[in-house]
Order: structure tokens, then sequence, then C-alpha cells
């Protein structure tokens, strides 16, 4: 029976990949990284702390969290939610820690080593749970699963990829040498592979119930799927080849070149048709903001033909669009809508047919949000100019300018926690706790026969 | 292949707190694997309860202990015959009575669908059937529905672009 559909620890991953957010920014702030400035470990922390902290523990917080959605079925072993968090933070920690090694810390060398297991834990908690609902006869035919499990696969190579490099820069020598040839990689199949097509796939469903489209899958979600495939066997065999010492043949590169455009491109078109197919007629912030982060993924894969071709600036620009522009701002906007939401089913549906129950839209400001995000993406867009035209000082400050906007969006998130945008009169006598869910007393139901 | 041990649960501590068991009852029987039985220790026969569970698809066994408290012991009676409904539908819902309320809810943005249904319901007497026609599957409210000790049963039209529900007040 699909029972628990709200995972009580849902908010704790999106509360975890907040403060890596805020984190990163401030490391990114402090000059860790900056145009052509990537390599030093302080870097290579601030980015990590971005894509795995942020990106990476919010996409598997929104999978344990949709899962159940998108297929119909319940979570399997729903307790390993809070023990698979806390490793996937530990693991974001100690590798940040242990890239500082390259800075010249030597104590931070165990850390690189201590990494890749914490997160391998905390990868595969995760799949105990959601790979039940995910491969259940039922499920397996859906476009939105389908695609959530293709990018699990990208996860694992993304966490072999990782692994490998991680290791050999802390004197492990188990794993074939794959550095520096495999960074290109691995950052494609992160970006392009798992964080990506967890979000395409999710984002089909989560889309269609925003906008009151019907959910349909079609030709369209076909061909998403297959240049995804295709992109994905590229990045795996070239991997695989890495990993066997063969160097990557630059025709790798090239198929790249055209399938993740063309993936994208096919994604954009079948996000345009669920929003052409809608019944809202005005559709809310949450989905105008995606559409701004749509945006962006045409612009990063615009940038990652010149990006793959010559690297560079281009390269630069193209993973920063992706990763800040793209999926950043596509899971700020949606952030902020599903917390209100996830809020008002924890504390008002059981008062339903009670007592007065407020609207979903009560628990946010819809003008804050429109600020923060507009903050965002002017500073994304500053950035990705700065990197272009390898400007440091411009960069630095769009860089303190996300932090701000993250700051306001992570003040914003607690307000709605906290039922502060709702009128007292509304506002039960007790809240639940910020992060961990636990259910409110309501007035007992007796037992119906 | 020998059934798997029954899962028990023992609802004289929640009582006596005062609590509702209902919802611990219902979350057991979630947990319960295939094949499970669900032995349940009350202080009380929870004749109530039998009906709900007999819809479940449960045979009960019940008996009173030495001690005064009762146990029952709640067999799943083998796979249900697939009758084309969701997970969770209650199976005896082909015996329900004409639905006395029926709500289009299509084209509504959630919640707001769920908000109606549950008032709707609240205002219904026990045993009406509510019939309700959703743009999709009502995730969120199936929670709240075994919550409040409602059955249910729904699917997606054959077209699947509605799904149809109907809930027992």
């Amino acid at each position: 029976m699909p029972g628990k559909q709200l995972s009580p620890w849902t908010l704790a991953w999106f509360g975890a990949a907040m403060l890596f957010l805020l984190l990163s920014l401030a490391t990114a702030m402090s000059g860790a990284v900056g145009p052509g400035d990537w390599s030093r470990g302080a870097g290579f922390a601030a980015v990590h702390l971005f894509t795995l902290g942020w990106l990476c523990l919010m996409v598997m917080g929104a999978l344990v969290q949709f899962v159940p959605v998108l297929t119909a079925q319940p979570l399997a072993r729903p307790r390993l939610a809070l023990p698979a968090l806390l490793l996937g933070a530990a693991g974001t920690l100690a590798l940040a820690a242990g890239f500082l090694w390259l800075d010249g810390h030597e104590a931070m060398r165990p850390f690189l080593r201590a990494a890749p297991v914490l997160l391998a834990l905390s990868f595969g908690l995760t799949a105990a749970m959601i790979a039940p609902p995910l491969l259940a006869r039922a499920s397996r035919a859906l476009s939105e699963v389908r695609m959530v499990l293709l990018a699990l696969v990208a996860l694992a190579a993304l966490w072999i990829s990782g692994t490998a490099m991680a290791l050999q820069l802390g004197g492990v020598d188990r794993m074939p040498d794959i550095l520096p040839e495999g960074l290109p990689l691995h950052v494609l199949i992160g970006i392009g592979g798992w964080l990506s097509l967890a979000a395409f796939g999710v984002s089909y469903k989560l889309f269609a119930m925003f906008l009151l489209a019907p959910e349909q899958t079609g030709p369209v979600r076909r061909a998403v799927f297959g240049a995804a495939w295709l992109a994905l066997v590229a990045m795996l065999g070239a991997g695989a080849a890495l990993l066997a010492g063969y160097p990557v043949g630059a025709w790798v590169f090239a198929a790249l070149a055209v399938l993740l455009p063309i993936a994208a491109g096919f994604y954009l078109a079948e996000v345009a048709r669920i929003w052409r197919l809608r019944r809202r007629p005005k559709p809310e912030g949450n989905m105008l903001w995606s559409r701004a982060a749509l945006m962006f993924l045409a612009l990063a894969s615009i940038l990652a033909g010149p990006g793959l071709w010559q690297g560079g600036v281009w390269a630069e620009a193209a993973i920063f669009v992706a990763l800040a522009g793209w999926l950043s701002l596509l899971t700020l906007a949606q952030i902020i809508k599903i917390t209100s939401f996830l809020t008002w089913i924890q504390i008002f549906a059981p008062r339903i047919g009670r007592s007065p129950v407020p609207q979903v839209q009560q628990l946010t400001d819809p003008r804050t949000d429109t600020l923060c995000l507009m903050l965002w993406s002017g500073g994304v867009a500053a950035a990705t100019l700065s990197l272009l035209l390898s400007w440091p000082s411009v960069f630095r400050l769009s860089v303190a300018a996300l932090f701000l906007a993250a700051l306001a969006v992570a003040v914003e998130l607690v307000r709605i926690r906290r039922l502060s945008h709702l009128d007292p009169s509304l506002r039960p006598a007790s809240l639940p706790p910020v992060i961990r869910p636990v259910p409110v007393p309501v007035p007992q139901p007796e037992i119906r026969t | 292949m020998t059934a798997p041990a029954p899962l028990e649960l023992d609802i004289r501590a929640l009582l006596a707190r005062g609590e509702e068991p209902f919802a611990a009852i219902m979350s057991a029987v979630d947990q319960l694997e295939a094949g499970q039985a669900l032995r349940l220790i009350a202080p009380f026969r929870p004749a109530p309860l039998f009906g709900v569970m007999a819809n479940r698809g449960f045979d009960c066994a019940d008996r009173e202990r030495p001690d005064g408290a009762w146990e029952v012991t709640f067999t799943p009676l083998g796979p249900a015959p697939d009758t084309g409904l969701a997970p969770g539908s209650a199976p005896g819902a082909a015996f329900w009575p004409d639905p006395a309320q029926v709500l289009d809810l299509a084209g509504l943005p959630p919640p707001e669908p769920m908000v109606r249904i549950l008032e709707t319901l609240a205002a219904m007497t026990p045993g009406e059937v509510l019939f309700a026609l959703l743009d999709r599957e009502p995730m969120f409210l199936f929670p709240e529905l075994a919550h409040r000790g409602h059955e249910w049963a729904g699917n997606f039209a054959p077209d699947g672009l509605s799904y149809r529900l109907m809930i027992r007040s």
C-alpha cells in the first residue's frame, strides 16, 4: 500500500544541501576559484562542496522523497534515509578536506582515501531505498523512471571515476592512474549524466503536476532517452578504456559535443510540449523560474560545443552555466515550492475538514522568492561573462551575489517551515521542528468499520 | 516456501497512554512481507478491526490469553485476485454501495483535490461512498485516508488521463 509518502528526513537532506551551497560559495568568495583558476586544492574543495554537497545531496534527497510519487510504490527500507544523508555529508566533507592536501596540508591526505568509502556507503544505502520501487515491473516502463535509472548508472560511473582519481591523489596504488585525462570525463558524467538526467526524470512528473498538464509519454521522450543513452554509453566506454590503460580518443568528445546538445534539445522540446498542454493559465513562480533554468540549459548546450572542442574559457563557462544556471536555479526555484507544499501537507492535511486550512501559496512570500531568484540568475549571468572574459574581480563579485541569493533562499525556507508568512489566526499553536517532520498531534479519528 | 514468522504488535501501552492505535496497526500491516501474518495484542477484543482487515484480505483468529489480554492473528488469504485496482485499494470495494457524493476534481491544482475530498468526507455519514475524478494519482491523500481510517479503491481510466477514486466514509 502506498502509505507514508512523506519521507521523514526529506527536509534534513534539503537543509544539509543548502548548508553545503553556502559553504561552497563562501569558499569560492574567499578566492579558492576564479577564471582560469580551478586546479588548486581549495578550488577542487569548493567545486565538490557545490557539486557533491549541494547538487548531489539535493538530487538524492529529492529522489528519496519523489521516487514513491514517480512509481506509486513505497520506498524500500525508508529508515536508511538518515544514515545515507549523514554518510553523504561526511563523504563530501572528507573529500573537500582531502583536496587541501594539494595545497600542502599533508595531514589531510588520508581523507582522500576515506571519502570514496563514505560516499559508496551513502550511494549504496540510497540505492537500497529507491532501486526496488524503480525496478518494480509496474514502474520500469515509465519514461521518468527510465531516465532516473539511467542517471543512477551514471552515478555509479561517476563514483568509479572519482574514486580512481581520489585514490591516485591519496597515494593508493590500487586503481589505474587516470589523471589528468579522466577529469573531463568525470565532469561530463557528473553533469551530463547523473545530475541532468535525474533532473530530467523528476521534472517530467513535477512539471506536469505543477502546470496541471496531462502525463503522457511520447516520441520526444523516447528521443531524449535515446540520445542520453548514447551519450552515456560513449562516456562509459571512454571511461572503461581509460581504466584499461587506453587514451580517450578525440572522437568521444566530438560525439558528446553532438549528443549532449541533442539530448538537451529534445528535453527542452518535451518541456515546451508540457508547457503548451498545461491547464493552469498562469504558472506560479517556481515554474517561471524553472523556465529561466531551462534557458541556462540551452545556453550550456550551446557553450558545450566549443567547450568540448577548445576547452579553456568555453569549457569553464559551459560547466558553470550547467551547474549554477541550469541545475541550481532549477533546484532553488522548485525547493521553495516543494518545501511549502510538504510543510502544508505535514501541518494542514490532518486538519482538513476539521478546521479552516490556508492555501499553500499563503506559506510563501512570492516577492521575496522572485528577488532571491532574480539575484541568483543575475549572478550566474555575470559570473559566466566574467569567465568568458577572464575578469577575476567581476567573478568574485558575482559569486558574492550568488551567496546572498542562496542565503536569502535559506532564510525563506526557514520562514516557510515556521509559517512566518501566514496570518497568525491560521497558525497552529505548536509547529513541527524545522528539520525533522514528526507528525503534528491532531484530533484522533475513531476506528471505522 | 515457509511463511515468515508473524509480526507482533502490542497496542496495550499505546492505549494506556490514551493514543489511537489505528494508524499504528495500519502502519504494521503496510510493513508485512508477502505471506506474513500480523499478531495483535490488545487489552480488549478489537472487534471493529475484523471487518477492516477482512476487507484488506486477512483472515482472523482470536483468543483471550490467561493474563486477560486478547491475541488476534490476522493471516493473509493469499494473493488477492487482480481486480485492476491500484495497490492499496480495498479488495471489497466492488460490494460498496453506490456513491452518495460525486466530485469532478479535474483541472484543480494540488492540493485542492485533497482538500475537497477530505472536507466532503468529513460531512458524510459513515459507510457512505464518495466518488472522485482526478487528473492524477493523489499520492499525498492516501496516507491521510489511512490515518483517518477510510478505505479507498482507485485506478487510472483506460486512456491514462484521469484517475478514478472511490472512498468509503
